[in-house]
């Protein structure tokens, strides 16, 4: 269109970007401890842990013990406590395999005494299967339960990947 | 919290949110044409969306798009649910795995 967008997609529609956004009443050094310690992590996301060195241009893996990997990819910028880019390639079924590699921004800003955390999930093929992104409320929903209050929360398939059984029944 | 509900409990808001659903990160001037609505009176819900937390607006160049944001629906179906849910969902799939058995 311009010289300014020139290398970006046009703008106007956008239906290959998810944005999600929550405020939690915490520091950004302990939030972002708790998007990429594999410990806490494993207690709000699927029961999932993060694995990494944290190293820009390192690899990481959401994984879990009985499970396996579910989902992996590169930390393509660390800027801690602010900013952390990944790309993101889901691997818990061949349908979401088969979607390729999208990409997830996590943006902490404090406002007051809390933080607000914007979490941007783009790069999305287009008419992306839900399932890729569709996951972010209920993380987040977790987070902000697990900072806030101490606590894990229990809806139901919150925790589905630490309660995996190890074979079917 | 009050402010979600606010938000929501107005038709004209709620098919703003319908639009953002069917096709994320609108502009004004799309969600305008969209509407039978002034551009006004899409500015003002839409600011009211964003108060609630649903609506949440990225900086392009010179263009401000909007996208539908779903986690503050999400904290209310927590708040009520969680404490519930474990031996409920754990009933229901019990009552699966017998449906099941009787139908094999």
């Amino acid at each position: 269109m311009n010289a300014q967008n020139s290398g970006k997609r046009p703008w106007t529609a956008s239906p290959e970007e998810k944005v999600f956004e929550i405020y939690i009443r915490t520091t950004p050094e302990r939030l972002w401890e708790a998007i990429t310690d594999p410990e806490m992590r494993g207690r709000y996301n699927f029961g999932v842990q993060v694995l990494s060195d944290w190293k820009p241009g390192s690899h990481y893996a959401l994984s879990a013990p009985r499970a396996g990997d579910i989902a992996s990819g590169e930390n393509l910028e660390v800027d801690p406590p602010r900013r952390l880019v990944q790309s993101f390639t889901a691997l818990w079924s061949d349908d979401v395999r088969s979607e390729g590699t999208s990409r997830v921004t996590w943006e902490i800003e404090q406002v007051a005494d809390s933080c607000r955390l914007t979490v941007t999930h783009d790069q999305l093929a287009k008419d992306a299967n839900g399932e890729i992104y569709g996951g972010w409320p209920m993380i987040l929903s977790g987070l902000k339960t697990l900072l806030e209050t101490g606590e894990t929360l229990t809806t139901p398939g919150s925790l589905r990947y630490s309660q995996a059984p190890l074979s079917p029944a | 919290m009050d402010a979600v509900f606010r938000a929501l409990a107005d038709p004209t808001r709620r098919s703003l949110l319908d639009q953002l659903f069917e096709q994320d990160g609108q502009t004004l001037s799309a969600l305008e044409q969209r509407l039978p609505m002034t551009r006004f009176g899409v500015m003002k819900h839409l600011k009211l969306l964003e108060e609630a937390g649903l609506v949440t607006t990225k900086r392009r160049g010179r263009e401000k798009l909007h996208f539908l944001n779903p986690v503050p629906i999400r904290l209310i179906h927590d708040r009520w649910v969680s404490k519930y849910a474990e031996p409920w969902a754990a009933a229901l799939s019990e009552l699966k795995t017998t449906i099941e058995e009787q139908a094999t």
